[in-house]
């Protein structure tokens, strides 16, 4: 975008009159545009406003110039809070997983769907495989624990084999819940992600297949050659974007599959929020949580968009 | 065909986007149609007991149920009688959480019971005093609570009336057990009926069937003992038995001592941790449910409904749906009695220890209800004696009959209720209201000399359930009550209960207290499921963390508001 040539450039006279110019020009696109632009105003920066909460000890019946203002005090106790430091951990190290395996495992998946050239089959592997994301984590959750359970089937199945003597209790060891939650994970997700891979694998020009195949590349060859460099875009978006959302995972997964006897692996950011913010009626200190996400959030993103940037010339800005 | 999808994906994001802007305008609707049913209700309120139909919205923090929306056949006469329509709505997850939401939007229903939750909506401001209401326009409502009206009141620094203490019954004697520990009637009867009153009683008979009968006779696996430890509930199944076991009465978080009310973290009583060396031993011998701390309720509830689970440490209003479908199924053999164990036979279980009439939990008005006087008017006629009877026996000729002066539940209804009750309650709407209405307890009279509630001494045994009858003859007892020590044996409590006594979101009690319990909800399941060598170990450093988060700092605040209480509650009432 930024590379406009210099000859286009020339005609200009003046800069203001030029940006009027382009206005009038632009009416309609910039008409269409306006009720987006609203739209996000009213409800990505307005609630912004929200975040003076945190400076203060919020009391929802008092009006805005009667509360009582305390300024970063619910941020040192936050900070000061071990339980914090142990859900920043739990957060990050199932984003990271979920990044690394979110990225990895469907991009394969999308390969081998590409290389079927049956195309009733391929359709069918599809669709099967995307099914799960449309199934509500509250039933996911259900099927996992009952899978994993003591009478459940990965249990009788290694007991059949002679693997084990004992049924393993896999929900109550807490080093295994971010496996579990990150396996649960690509499971319902894996065949949507790789939707959009797909895609952008459709786009690739078929005559560099051909001219590969000319020059005796495998199809292992073509994949790498070929395919992954013809998807590297997409990759790369993607992966910045999801950077930025780390560390808001959300908490549904952890919630749902989590119980007492994992909750040193299973808390994570949104759930402490919800828990010690919201659910105790402490909106202030809810909202400074908020507050430091969003921020960490930021730094991420712009982080990962340098370092492609220098890296690959790649970048969302 | 890329092309195409594109503007597939374009069309969908637009629907999207109007779709959420006509959410939005449907939501302006509604607001401007409810002020004007204010404007309008007000009015034929103002002269008497007016009719007109009149729908209030209702939230409720504990799910009722059998809540049919009030299509069942007392709602409807409910509605007959005073116009009112409930549009009901119970907390899904956590309750707290929604209250809280429910505080910062300023959106609020017009009735609400928000239980322990109520401090956030009065200090939102979002619930109205009721004292006025119901000098006014409730003499029901005054007649039942008598002199416990002091009772209702919210602190000693303010002497309000927010909730209407529906969820304690004035005037109860209860005359069945419904917690304690429960063994399934199979098990009792195999081992020849024994004493069950301590825990060495209670696992030999569980160990001993097990040992015998491995497996039921379908060939599943029976299991010992299944506890449940999902979210709150952990406190019913596992933490709380910690107190009956001991023999404290249960007062929340808390062990209160009786004269000087100072509040201790109960889990720092040294006898509570031989309770729980005791589930942890059990644990070891193969005896607990290996999944009982990862575990939800659906699925414990699950399990026992298919009859594998010999003995359970829980209450009865949370496993009585299982309960019911094992009776509709015939399953007697595989349903409970209630057995008062304790860890040592010097200990009484104080199950029936009186807590008194208790304020505190009940239903509020939001300050932005649309006709307070309407619906002060709705819970009045709750608290009537006709009230009453409706709401527990239900309608006169259908669900109970009236001979020789008695009320009388004909043999039909019964028999339905022990085969299907879930539904029969269902499509009658019997007991949804117990909670929503100030009413008397068991064993009170009306003026007819008939008792308000259907648990009551002159009550026929119209159960079917032949296990238990067996159970109870060989026991020689009429019913568990007959097991545990009495009401009499125990000095009523001053302060209600521990559990009842809310603390300000912004007070140490709380902030820590929430400290407190993220602590235990871990670390006990993972002493109980250690091995017996790491208990000793394990239970020092749990007990060095919690003194280390300031433990005795939030019982110190506790006790300020249970002494308050005392005070609160000592200036009048009985």
């Amino acid at each position: 975008m930024e590379n406009v040539t210099p000859d286009e450039k020339a005609p200009v006279p003046a800069k203001s009159r030029g940006l009027w110019h382009k206005i009038v020009q632009q009416r309609y696109l910039l008409l269409m545009s306006m009720p987006f632009v609203a739209w996000a105003f009213v409800f990505s920066y307005l609630p912004l406003w929200g975040w003076t909460m945190a400076f203060q000890n919020y009391r929802p019946a008092r009006g805005f110039f009667e509360q009582e203002w305390v300024g970063f005090e619910h941020f040192k106790s936050l900070f000061e809070d071990p339980t914090f430091y142990l859900v920043m951990r739990n957060t990050l190290a199932m984003s990271f997983m979920g990044l690394i395996a979110g990225f990895t495992v469907p991009i394969l998946f999308a390969i081998i769907v590409n290389e079927v050239r049956h195309m009733a089959l391929k359709r069918f592997v599809q669709t099967v495989s995307y099914l799960p994301h449309f199934v509500s984590w509250v039933v996911v959750a259900g099927i996992v624990t009952k899978m994993l359970s003591s009478e459940g089937a990965v249990n009788d199945l290694l007991l059949s084999l002679n693997l084990i003597d004992q049924p393993i209790q896999f929900m109550a060891q807490g080093s295994w819940f971010w496996y579990i939650v990150t396996a649960s994970d690509i499971w319902k997700e894996m065949g949507w992600n790789a939707i959009i891979y797909l895609a952008a694998m459709a786009g690739i020009g078929p005559e560099l297949y051909e001219a590969a195949r000319v020059d005796g590349a495998s199809r292992v060859r073509q994949a790498w050659h070929i395919t992954l460099p013809g998807i590297r875009t997409t990759i790369i978006i993607l992966l910045i974007m999801s950077i930025g959302h780390l560390i808001s995972i959300g908490f549904e997964k952890q919630f749902l599959l989590g119980n007492p006897l994992v909750s040193d692996y299973s808390q994570v950011l949104d759930l402490y929020a919800l828990n010690y913010g919201l659910g105790m009626g402490r909106f202030s200190f809810g909202t400074a949580i908020n507050m430091l996400n969003s921020a960490v959030s930021i730094v991420l993103l712009l982080l990962a968009n340098g370092m492609f940037k220098r890296m690959s010339k790649e970048s969302i800005f | 065909m890329i092309k195409k999808g594109k503007k597939v994906v374009a069309l969908f994001t637009t629907f999207l986007l109007s779709a959420s802007l006509m959410a939005g305008c449907t939501g302006g609707d509604n607001t401007t149609k409810n002020s004007v049913d204010e404007g309008t209700s007000n009015g034929a309120s103002a002269n008497g007991d007016s009719l007109e139909p009149i729908t209030f919205t209702f939230f409720g923090e504990d799910p009722i149920s059998n809540w049919n929306d009030m299509n069942d056949e007392v709602s409807k006469e409910i509605t007959a009688r005073t116009g009112v329509t409930l549009d009901a709505e119970f907390a899904v997850g956590d309750p707290a959480a929604k209250i809280a939401m429910m505080a910062a939007s300023g959106q609020y229903p017009d009735i609400i019971s928000a239980k322990g939750d109520i401090n956030k909506l009065v200090d939102a401001g979002a619930v109205i005093d009721l004292t006025d209401l119901i000098n006014e326009h409730a003499p029901n409502i005054k007649k039942v609570m008598g002199d416990y009206m002091n009772r209702a009141k919210y602190s000693l620094e303010d002497p309000a009336i927010y909730a209407l203490p529906t969820y304690s019954a004035i005037d109860e004697v209860k005359f069945n057990a419904g917690g304690g520990s429960q063994l399934q009637h199979r098990v009792v009867k195999e081992a020849g009926y024994p004493e069950i009153r301590t825990v060495e009683d209670y696992e030999r008979v569980i160990k001993e069937y097990l040992e015998k009968h491995p497996t039921d006779e379908n060939g599943n696996k029976n299991i010992g003992v299944s506890l449940l430890a999902d979210d709150w509930r952990i406190f019913i199944t596992v933490t709380n038995n910690a107190m009956y076991h001991t023999g404290k009465p249960e007062d929340g978080e808390f062990k209160i001592d009786q004269e000087t009310y100072e509040a201790t973290y109960h889990y720092r009583d040294p006898a509570e941790k031989e309770y729980f060396r005791w589930l942890n031993h059990i644990n070891a011998e193969g005896l607990l449910d290996p999944e009982s701390f990862t575990q939800k309720y659906d699925e414990y509830k699950a399990k026992i409904a298919s009859g594998r689970v010999l003995g359970l440490i829980d209450q009865d209003w949370q496993i009585g749906e299982a309960i019911n479908s094992l009776s509709a199924s015939g399953q007697f053999d595989k349903t409970y009695g209630y057995y008062p164990v304790t860890l040592s036979k010097d200990i009484k279980h104080p199950y029936f220890w009186p807590t008194g009439f208790m304020g505190g939990y009940g239903i509020a008005i939001s300050s932005t209800a649309k006709d307070p006087v309407r619906i002060i008017k709705f819970l009045d006629f709750l608290a009537s004696e006709e009230g009453q009877i409706l709401t527990n026996w239900g309608i006169e000729g259908k669900h109970y009959v009236v001979e020789n002066g008695k009320r009388v539940v004909p043999k039909e209804v019964q028999d339905r209720i022990n085969s299907d009750s879930n539904a029969f309650y269902k499509e009658s709407g019997l007991g949804n209201y117990w909670n929503i209405g100030v009413h008397y307890g068991d064993g009170v009279k009306d003026s007819t000399g008939n008792y308000f509630t259907k648990n009551n001494p002159d009550m026929e045994d119209t159960s079917n359930n032949t296990a238990e009858k067996e159970t109870l003859a060989a026991y020689k007892i009429k019913n568990w009550k007959d097991l545990f020590p009495k009401e009499d044996e125990f000095k009523e409590k001053a302060y209600g209960a521990g559990w009842n006594i809310s603390t300000p979101a912004d007070s140490k009690a709380t902030i820590i207290g929430k400290k407190m319990q993220d602590i235990t909800w871990k670390r006990i399941p993972q002493i109980i499921t250690a091995k017996p060598d790491q208990f000793d170990q394990l239970w020092d450093d749990y007990m060095k963390e919690i003194e280390a988060s300031g433990v005795e700092e939030m019982e110190k605040e506790f006790t300020k508001y249970v002494q308050g209480r005392v005070e609160l509650w000592g200036s009048g009432g009985k």
